[in-house]
């Protein structure tokens, strides 16, 4: 069954929740049935990035609720973010829910004062660690070291981020893609100006760019380079779609090589819409399709994580409150200045 | 004197024009004034690869002309129209095709199994500019060859030059500004165009001003786009310095320059046809036979026809009084003028311009209008340059006539010029539509939400590095390139004819 087919299955019978509450009576998982019908006119800005995955979605809640009158705008993240702040200088973000794959994205909208406060009852729903004030996270990505496994073992990755320059390793990256950026702005959180100019511009002769992660991934399992920068699902989708792919996650330790980062939503209208649109996100169909399909970390208790994925106690990310990546201006200096960009 | 109707109607259409310029000076003298060395890079990535696209688009365009001019190729008008129909597909469906053909992993690897180097950067930007910008130069200097006086070749000839020597002594020289004009041409649609060097990834000032535009930087982008109107300003103040002299010729003149030559052109032709049209169908179809129609919504293309058909109507309508006034004299050709810069202007320095004008007048904001607006800006001077070449032609003591019999002039104006002026209005309005259609920065920037058009949906499928969802647009695109070519042919040829040529 495709992943389309299985989701509309999935929201139009709302089978995969009730299955699951009948075994688990404490799951704070809410299914699609018990939430109301959605109607009246919401527009949505969309950072994209994710070919097809979330029109899938949201083409599955638009079916469910014909009265919804839904209009999408969609580009990368961080280009909405730039939008919605011109537009907060010029009158009023024009959107009411800012939609972005990407946490600095709305950290930035967030900063320029956009967001509204997130009802009690979704934050609720969110893992303790992922409730914020004036975002709601959906789904959790991680950054990581795709490794090409023909040329690789573990043993041949540095630990640490910051050593990558100094290895004889063949790089690729996607400069231009949000979460990259994101990361070049952990990395300037964490190990200063300074040391994170020195890293990019160590690394910009030893590195291949990409249009987006996807290539960076593609490109590693060809053998193309030894190693990306990525997130962490474009492996597990492409070793989901060819299990013999020479491909293989690796994560640095406690760095913002393996910096968690989350997509989330913004109010930016006061009005009920944009967070019962929200709801909608956080349902048991909606977060096990982000797990199953995109292979992204639900961030709804009670749902499984996707298969392929280390368990998170391996994994050490480094503390940062994510609110504190709205310092997206300064990071994007840096790559520019280094001519990264 | 009285000053005429049309050219109260044709200043808000100048000042219209002149407007985001305006906008763009005000936005850049606000940035923070400082020419580093990534700027540097900007202007000598964008100044190097258009003078290699310029110098590959003469190196081909050049002796395709004197080939399809002197030499009796088998059926020479086909010929023609192939070698010509890059021109008409947009260079972004080839960037777009040579990014997903070469390189590991690409088209031509995965259906022969040979590998290709990755086509990236300066190198394959100016090799997809060369391959769809040629035929300027080989229109220009066709027509400038065939306005050559035969008597001197003749002479030439008679007086015991080679055929080789005498083309390059006594054809080209006198070829000069045909070629000069086509090169300028080359140059201009290099500087402007935004997709090739977005896509193949080479900094030059179209890719730089997206990038800063949606990085907080929009007053840096307005800074580039300055600095790229500037240099759009060198090149319309040479293409004025060449002006075409024309010979009157009795004949076109003719050369026998043997078989070898024939050979060599038809061979020339068939690997530019291959790569310039075949390896981007090729491409599109081999995507289209793996993933078919997928999930592409055909309210795209809806869109696409819905904006650019308004732009069309509005356009003729604008553009109507310009082209009038522009036969009246002096002020109105000056208006003319004026109108013209739009399509100096590229795509991505208006819509910068036109989003700000959105931000500040909130009604326009992300509107269709506001789309419809910059299309119309950019593309007018189609719309009156296929007007002005119709009203040309009325003779004026038709309308004289009309006047003396008691006709008003708003009445002479619409029962003589208007119906006269008709096939224009038709050409004109068809050239902005297949435009307005293909046209991707401008809409990338000034689509309302919602509203996914052909042309942005290729580009979010590039971004996200699903290259087989493009198929479908991008076999549509071309098949609307083929409808502009085919519509341009036609309309020249009925146009020649009407000429009496």
């Amino acid at each position: 069954m495709d992943r389309r087919t299985l989701l509309k299955a999935a929201l139009a019978l709302g089978l995969g929740g009730t299955a699951a509450r009948l075994l688990a009576a404490d799951d704070p998982a809410v299914s699609v049935d018990a939430l109301a019908a959605l109607s009246g006119k919401l527009t949505v800005y969309l950072g994209h990035g994710e070919g097809g995955l979330y029109t899938d979605i949201v083409g599955a809640i638009r079916e469910r609720n014909p009265a919804l009158d839904l209009s999408l705008r969609r580009a990368p993240s961080s280009a909405l973010a730039t939008t919605l702040v011109a537009e907060a200088g010029a009158g009023g973000p024009r959107a009411d829910l800012f939609w972005s794959v990407d946490a600095a994205s709305l950290a930035v909208v967030n900063g320029a004062g956009m967001g509204r406060r997130v009802p009690d009852d979704i934050r609720g729903q969110i893992r303790p660690e992922f409730r914020y004030d004036r975002w709601a996270a959906l789904s959790g990505r991680i950054r990581s070291l795709p490794y090409n496994t023909g040329r690789l073992s573990p043993a041949d990755l540095p630990g640490q981020i910051m050593d990558l320059p100094d290895s004889d390793l063949r790089v690729g990256w996607a400069p231009s893609y949000a979460a990259f950026q994101t990361f070049i702005a952990a990395m300037r959180l964490l190990e200063g100006e300074a040391r994170t100019r020195r890293w990019l511009e160590a690394m910009k002769s030893k590195a291949q760019s990409y249009a987006g992660e996807l290539g960076v991934v593609l490109a590693t399992a060809r053998g193309e380079v030894d190693v990306g920068l990525a997130n962490h699902y474009y492996t597990l989708r492409l070793k989901s779609g060819d299990p013999d792919a020479s491909v293989a996650l690796a994560f640095t330790r406690d760095d913002a090589g393996c910096l968690v980062n989350a997509a989330g939503t913004a109010l930016l209208s006061g009005r009920a819409l944009p967070a019962d649109f929200t709801r909608y996100l956080l349902t048991r169909e909606v977060q096990s399709f982000l797990a199953e399909q995109a292979y992204e970390i639900p961030l709804v208790a009670g749902v499984a994580p996707p298969a392929g994925l280390p368990s998170m106690d391996t994994i050490q990310p480094p503390e940062l409150d994510l609110a504190r990546l709205s310092e997206l201006k300064p990071a994007l200096a840096l790559l520019r200045d280094t001519g990264v960009l | 004197m009285k000053t005429p109707l049309s050219y109260w109607l044709s200043l808000p259409v100048a000042a219209a024009v002149l407007a985001p310029l305006a906008v763009l000076a005000w936005l850049g003298l606000q940035a923070e004034l400082a020419f580093d060395a990534g700027n540097a890079a900007i202007v000598i990535n964008s100044v190097l690869l258009t003078m290699l696209t310029v110098l590959g688009a003469i190196l081909l365009g050049v002796p395709l002309a004197l080939a399809t001019t002197y030499i009796r190729l088998p059926g020479r008008p086909l010929w023609l129209a192939l070698l010509a129909a890059p021109l008409a597909i947009p260079s972004y469906l080839g960037a777009f095709a040579y990014f997903a053909a070469f390189g590991p992993g690409g088209t031509l690897e995965n259906l022969t199994g040979v590998n290709t180097p990755n086509l990236r950067g300066l190198a394959g930007a100016t090799l997809v500019m060369t391959l769809y910008t040629y035929p300027f130069v080989l229109l220009t200097t066709r027509s400038a060859l065939r306005h050559l006086n035969p008597a001197m070749l003749d002479a030439a000839r008679t007086l015991g030059l080679s055929p080789g020597r005498a083309l390059l002594s006594v054809v080209l020289p006198r070829a000069r500004n045909g070629i000069a004009a086509g090169a300028l041409l080359v140059a201009l649609y290099t500087l402007s165009d935004f997709g090739t060097p977005a896509i193949l990834r080479l900094d030059t000032f179209t890719r730089m001003i997206f990038v800063e535009y949606n990085a907080f930087g929009l007053d840096r982008a307005a800074l580039l786009s300055l600095q790229l109107l500037a240099l759009v300003a060198v090149i319309l103040w040479l293409e004025t310095r060449f002006g075409a002299e024309r010979e009157r010729p009795t004949r076109t003149a003719t050369l026998d320059l043997g078989a070898g030559w024939r050979a060599a052109t038809m061979t020339a032709g068939l690997l530019l046809m291959l790569a310039a049209l075949a390896l981007p169908l090729l491409v599109f179809g081999d995507y289209f036979w793996r993933e078919g129609v997928g999930d592409f919504d055909p309210i795209l293309a809806w869109h696409s026809a819905y904006a650019a058909g308004l732009a069309a109507i509005v356009a003729v309508v604008v553009a109507l009084p310009v082209a009038y006034a522009a036969g009246l004299g002096r002020r109105g050709r000056l208006l003319e003028r004026i109108a013209h810069l739009g399509f100096g202007v590229p795509g991505i320095v208006l819509a910068t311009a036109l989003v700000y004008v959105g931000l500040q007048l909130s009604v326009l904001y992300q509107t269709l209008a506001l789309l419809v607006i910059g299309y119309v800006l950019r593309f007018l001077p189609l719309a009156v340059g296929s007007l002005r070449t119709r009203l040309e032609r009325i003779e004026h003591h038709q309308i004289a006539a009309a006047r003396s019999l008691g006709a008003a002039p708003f009445e002479a104006f619409r029962r003589i010029t208007l119906p006269l002026a008709l096939p224009g209005i038709v050409a004109g309005a068809a050239l902005v539509f297949l435009e307005a259609m293909r046209e991707l920065p401008a809409t990338l920037l000034l689509q309302p939400t919602g509203f996914e058009t052909l042309a942005t949906y290729l580009w979010r499928v590039y971004e996200a590095g699903y290259l087989g969802r493009g198929a479908v647009p991008a076999l549509l695109l071309v098949l609307i390139s083929v409808g502009a070519l085919v519509a341009l042919l036609t309309g020249e040829e009925r146009a020649g004819e009407a000429r009496g040529a």
